[in-house]
């Protein structure tokens, strides 16, 4: 019992107090990459933990039943617990429906996470296809133009899938901005962000009330956001992603020239570009995740690989 | 190379200009100028699309004529009623270029941008 509590303790631990730790170890942005390795990182550690507490109990359950079975008897019925009792096929049929029903409860929730996850994916290659089917080619061949008011800019996945424009974009940004939004949606394709946020948001949803699971999907977004515009950072420059993002937030043209003078910084995301911050904190920051994300796969491979045998030690020493 | 899809994407721009419900045969004549392509390619892309729910068709004589379902322009405000409000209960994976923009940070960019353009100009 001992282990399984301590792995499952582990969980709790990560799932409810590492949330804060790691959103003030990402809050700016510094290593937005390694930032979201640190979530995922937390999110499957916790997943592993609770899995192998699990599984321990199963195989406790499996090779020490009728000492289980006492063990449950005594804690419910005290003293009124006699052989008799505990050993009554009664007991251990009622015992046997609480496993199952807890075994099922466990399949549902994976069931429902599946789906959920399926049923998004669907919406979105509908909505992908739909937007090559409706939109015109961008010359290039590059993105999808839709007629709209209000200026967007978004990408879809399937397949194959679609980055969309709408009109409205087209207006208020100049080539290289234009250049600049392609590169940041192309970097959130390339690096399959939309599998991350969808498999956060399907955990969120199965495990609603645990800090870690629904914490993460606007977390994970924000930082998919912020890899994506390093990348598109590299590829144009800074200035014109900036640029790119203001006149996008705004709806209004913005000339490129006047924002190398600016040092104003609105939100996160255009601050970290606009104001980087002195290499010693990136380094700090850096190690800091690096740290964390070692010390999440330490604990969650001894937590996997050593659950089984420890069970088994563990009944051959009571 | 142009893949099927893209067949697709073009017939239905083709119905949307078309001036009413338009046949597999008129459709076939305009593309065979363009590109070499057969009479059944074009045939079983508008039954796919009509398959889709993209195309409305009625019997007319041996052949149907071809509608579409929704304006082009109808399609676009669908589909940006669902991107921006990311598609309900299943919500869809969408990464939007600025999306999470509430009104404060909107005003204060606005506030950014009129200052650039007054410095800009002077």
């Amino acid at each position: 019992m001992k282990p399984a509590l301590l792995v499952f303790g582990y969980g709790l631990v990560v799932a409810w107090c590492l949330p804060a730790l790691l959103t003030r170890l990402t809050a700016a942005g510094l290593s937005a990459r390694l930032g979201l390795a640190a979530w995922l990182a937390a999110m499957v550690s916790v997943l592993a933990s609770v899995l192998s507490a699990i599984q321990y109990l199963f195989t406790a359950a499996v090779t020490g039943w009728p000492h289980l079975a006492e063990a449950v008897c005594r804690s419910v019925a005290g003293g009124a617990c006699t052989t008799v009792v505990y050993r009554s096929a009664f007991f251990e049929l009622a015992l046997g429906v609480a496993a199952i029903a807890a075994a099922l409860a466990l399949a549902v929730l994976a069931w429902r996470y599946g789906r959920r996850v399926q049923r998004a994916q669907r919406r979105t290659r509908a909505h992908a296809e739909a937007a090559r089917i409706t939109g015109r080619r961008l010359p290039g061949g590059a993105a999808v133009v839709l007629d709209a008011a209000r200026p967007a800019a978004y990408c879809v996945p399937g397949r194959p899938a679609a980055i969309v424009l709408t009109s409205a974009a087209l207006a208020v940004l100049d080539p290289g901005q234009l250049a600049a939004v392609l590169a940041h949606e192309r970097a959130h394709l390339a690096g399959r962000h939309h599998l991350l946020i969808g498999l956060t948001r399907g955990l969120a949803a199965t495990f609603p009330g645990v800090p870690l699971f629904t914490q993460a999907p606007a977390e994970v977004a924000r930082l998919a956001e912020m890899c994506a515009d390093d990348a598109a950072a590299r590829r144009s420059s800074r200035p014109m992603l900036v640029a790119a993002l203001l006149a996008m937030g705004t709806g209004a043209a913005v000339p490129a020239a006047a924002l190398a003078a600016t040092t104003c910084a609105v939100s996160a995301r255009v601050q970290r570009l606009l104001e980087p911050a002195p290499r010693g904190r990136y380094v700090g920051n850096r190690v800091a995740l690096v740290a964390v994300i070692l010390l999440l796969a330490a604990v969650s491979v001894l937590v996997t690989c050593y659950a089984g045998p420890l069970a088994a030690h563990g009944l051959g020493l009571r | 190379m142009r893949g099927f899809g893209d067949l697709e994407t073009v017939i239905m721009h083709m119905v949307w200009d078309h001036d009413g419900p338009a046949t597999v045969r008129e459709l076939f004549d305009k593309l065979r100028q363009e590109r070499a392509i057969a009479y059944t390619t074009v045939m079983s892309t508008m039954d796919n699309l009509h398959r889709k729910g993209w195309l409305d068709r009625a019997k007319e004589g041996k052949a149907y004529r071809y509608t579409a379902t929704a304006s082009r322009e109808e399609y676009s405000a669908r589909l940006m009623r669902e991107a921006l409000t990311g598609g309900g209960d299943a919500e869809m994976v969408l990464s939007h270029f600025v999306a999470d923009m509430d009104g404060a940070e909107s005003e204060a960019l606005r506030t950014v941008v009129r200052r650039l353009a007054g410095r800009g100009s002077e």
